[in-house]
């Protein structure tokens, strides 16, 4: 099936300007290999150099995009007018994108999560004046939990663990924000961590073993590890400027995050222990939110060129480009 | 393209010579009344800097902590998870969220010992934009309604102009200060908005239902759609509507003020420089009514000051979702307008007569709330002045170790409102003779 219109990495990293392949993804594979095999023997690709492919053209502002139905469609959230942000689902296929929910009127939807099954959707819905709520809502029967706290908050950055039944949030109850557990029906709510500083963008290993997570007691954004059961934390980046929305890709063995040690919002990959840390954008303007693809060689993001956001499909394939940490 | 009222029109239809002729004429004696003697005006003129002020009014009261003043040394519990990066100014350093704003600072100044009085949205918004609190009253006028009585109408563009989707205002009431005040309705400001994409509108013709541009050239057609409207009205309203929609048909069919509108003749780079935003695209529009001889445009960052509430357009009341709000989307809009405005002010030379205005109403909770959060400050916090003789590249003011307080001289709205008209050459005889900002004084570091 034909996805994308890109140029390929390591064709651009010799020849420049050597443009724009349409390809379906198995003869994809078997083309950008023999280029690496010729080319690598000239040169050593410096950096990722692919051409980001545009998925979106409406430049409106965007957040929060993930990539659903096995790679097939994208849900992200967007400014629908000035006072109302919407979820939106885009089939890769046509490029249409849909609201994911008839009913969510003119409540602000926010970082929707889906569970590895795809039969969960949760995400922070405003509920009133300066409310935030968690929603996990079963996408066959439409059974929905409403996870809230006492007073008023908002719930942030939910995600699934990998056997389905649980989701990990951040929230902010009596102090520092921390990381909470709850099931999927919105029972057996729990306090994950009790650390200092602000946690938030929890991210399972697919083994369920691992959270991944940012955390601010060392005066920024750090990236972190700890084990389910609250074992065995452990820093991954070190550095005094911003390393935020840790995603573990699909195999585990890596993990994509946003920092701003370039001067502005860029995407990297490092391996899941914190190595090998690899600068996957390089625009002068913002590059956020990146998801995996279930393929775990892309990521979509959220790139803002010439000041207008849309959703881009990024290169990031394993064992490439080390831009050092 | 321009979206005048509930329709849109091509940007370069142009009006008849007799369509502006008659629209001349109907030009209400209101927006005459009561203006200074021409000699004054052409005294003040001289001794003005500033042909023109844009205020970018930050709705909601931005974090100081998070944005100009950071403390890296405070407490856990106050400092936020922000790391800082170095200006351009010797010594001052702003979070990692403002990088453009900080490679700019030589062309800026920061304020960070901002005091006002009150704690409350509504209160807090007339005292920053009037200098007075709203009670006892009267009201006072809003800084740029003194501008617009002190210059007056000079043609067809109202001298006082406010960019965004309405009143400030937050769930219960908008602010009272917001316009004419004690000088009259009359110099309230003239409400336009502009879309992300640039589309400018005119909510006062949103009144005239079904209107084309064609439609709204010729004097009849209209004439009668009004008298219609104005049976839907009661006196006081017929008498304010038709003062603003003199103004807003006054723009419909002068050519100037409609190239004023019309983002369009921007190139591309520079709209794109501003962002595809509202905020940042009201910055743009602001910089070409500035252009056009406007002298005073208040660019609202939104018309709602809550951050997150069905229906709210973002304001800078991070009660929740402080830190992810900056982070995600205040910040990077902020940082993208102020600088791209700034950029296009200095580049064009128009930095040299106006003045650029950046501040919110007060600042946020030094320490952070127990919803990982910051609440209303109003005891310090920061505005930022460039523009009109400010001399650029300095920090002025100092707040204490955890940015609770002021530890040199506070600046008050009034003094803000005050230096602010002593640029646009509205002295103290001025201001006595309007009775107007009583007590204020000249921000002096500025210069």
């Amino acid at each position: 099936m034909n996805y994308f219109r890109r140029a390929d990495p390591a064709v651009c990293g010799v020849a420049g300007m050597v443009e724009v392949l349409t390809f379906d993804r198995p003869s994809a594979l078997v083309s950008r290999w023999l280029c690496c095999v010729v080319c690598g023997l000239l040169v050593t690709v410096s950096a990722f150099a692919a051409e980001p492919v545009q998925l979106t053209q409406d430049g409106s502002l965007k957040r929060d995009a993930r990539f659903v139905d096995g790679g097939r469609s994208v849900v992200y959230c967007y400014d629908e007018t000035p006072a109302l942000v919407r979820m939106m689902k885009m089939s890769l296929d046509d490029r249409v994108a849909k609201p994911v929910f008839e009913d969510a009127a003119d409540k602000h939807h926010y970082e929707p999560a889906f569970s590895p099954n795809g039969k969960w959707i949760s995400f922070t819905a405003c509920t009133g004046n300066l409310s935030g709520k968690l929603v996990i809502r079963n996408l066959e029967s439409g059974a929905q939990a409403d996870i809230t706290h006492k007073g008023r908050g908002g719930t942030r950055s939910p995600t699934f663990s990998p056997n389905n039944e649980r989701v990990i949030y951040a929230f902010a109850e009596k102090g520092p924000q921390q990381l909470w557990s709850v099931k999927t029906d919105g029972t057996d709510k729990q306090q994950l961590t009790t650390c200092s500083g602000v946690s938030n963008w929890p991210s399972f290993t697919p083994d369920g073993r691992t959270i991944v997570f940012s955390n601010s007691r060392e005066k920024n954004y750090e990236i972190y590890s700890v084990g389910a059961d609250g074992s065995g934390e452990r820093r991954l980046t070190n550095n005094t400027l911003m390393d935020i929305r840790p995603a573990v890709s699909p195999d585990g063995r890596r993990i994509a995050f946003v920092s701003t040690r370039t001067g502005n919002y860029d995407v990297f990959v490092m391996n899941i222990d914190g190595s090998n840390v690899r600068q996957i954008t390089t625009s002068e303007e913002r590059d956020d939110y990146p998801n995996w693809h279930p393929d775990g060689e892309q990521l979509v993001i959220v790139s803002e060129r010439d000041g207008a956001f849309d959703l881009y499909l990024v290169d990031a394939p394993p064992g490439r480009t080390v831009a050092g940490r | 393209m321009l979206d005048f009222g509930s329709y849109q029109t091509a940007s370069c239809s142009g009006s008849s010579r007799r369509a502006f002729i008659r629209t001349a004429a109907a030009v209400p004696a209101m927006m005459t009344a009561g203006l200074p003697a021409l000699a004054e005006i052409e005294q003040a003129r001289r001794r003005a800097k500033a042909k023109s002020v844009i205020l970018l009014w930050l709705w909601g009261g931005p974090s100081h902590l998070d944005m100009v003043d950071p403390k890296p040394d405070a407490p856990d519990d106050f400092r936020g998870p922000f790391g800082t990066i170095a200006t351009k100014t010797s010594g001052m350093h702003f979070t990692e969220l403002l990088p453009r704003m900080a490679a700019r600072s030589d062309k800026y100044t920061v304020i960070r010992s901002m005091q006002t009085t009150n704690g409350g949205h509504p209160g807090a918004g007339t005292v920053g934009v009037t200098g007075f609190e709203e009670k006892p009253g009267p009201v006072q006028p809003n800084f740029g309604a003194i501008v617009a009585k002190h210059r007056g109408q000079q043609e067809a563009l109202p001298p006082f102009f406010y960019v965004g989707r309405g009143i400030p205002r937050d769930l219960p009431r908008r602010i009272e200060g917001y316009g004419g005040g004690t000088l009259g309705k009359a110099y309230d400001p003239f409400l336009v908005h502009c879309s992300e994409r640039g589309d400018v509108s005119i909510p006062t013709l949103k009144m005239l239902p079904n209107m084309s541009p064609n439609r709204i050239e010729d004097r009849r057609t209209l004439e009668k759609a009004l008298d219609v409207e104005r049976y839907r009205l009661d006196s006081a309203e017929v008498e304010r509507w038709g003062q603003t929609y003199q103004s807003a048909y006054g723009l419909l069919t002068d050519e100037k003020a409609r190239k004023a509108f019309d983002l369009t003749r921007e190139s591309k780079k520079t709209r794109s420089s501003y962002g595809r935003t509202t905020f940042g695209q009201g910055c743009l529009l602001a910089r070409r009514l500035a252009q056009a001889g406007v002298p005073y445009v208040q660019v609202n960052w939104s018309e709602y000051v809550e951050t997150f509430t069905p229906n709210g357009d973002f304001g800078w009341d991070t009660h929740i979702y402080n830190f992810e709000l900056l982070q995600d989307r205040h910040c990077p809009i902020f940082d993208r307008a102020y600088s791209a405005l700034l950029d296009d002010l200095h580049d064009s030379g128009m930095l040299e007569d106006t003045l650029l205005v950046a501040m919110g109403e007060f600042g946020r909770t030094p320490k952070i709330s127990t919803r990982a959060a910051r609440e209303h400050w109003q005891h310090c916090y920061f505005s930022l002045w460039a523009g009109a003789g400010v001399e650029p590249g300095r920090c002025i003011g100092e707040s204490d170790a955890k940015a609770e307080y002021p530890v040199s001289r506070p600046i008050t709205p009034l003094m803000t409102g005050t230096t602010m008209l002593e640029l646009c050459g509205i002295g103290a005889k001025e201001r006595a003779e309007m009775k107007v900002l009583d007590g204020g004084s000249i921000i002096d570091e500025l210069f």
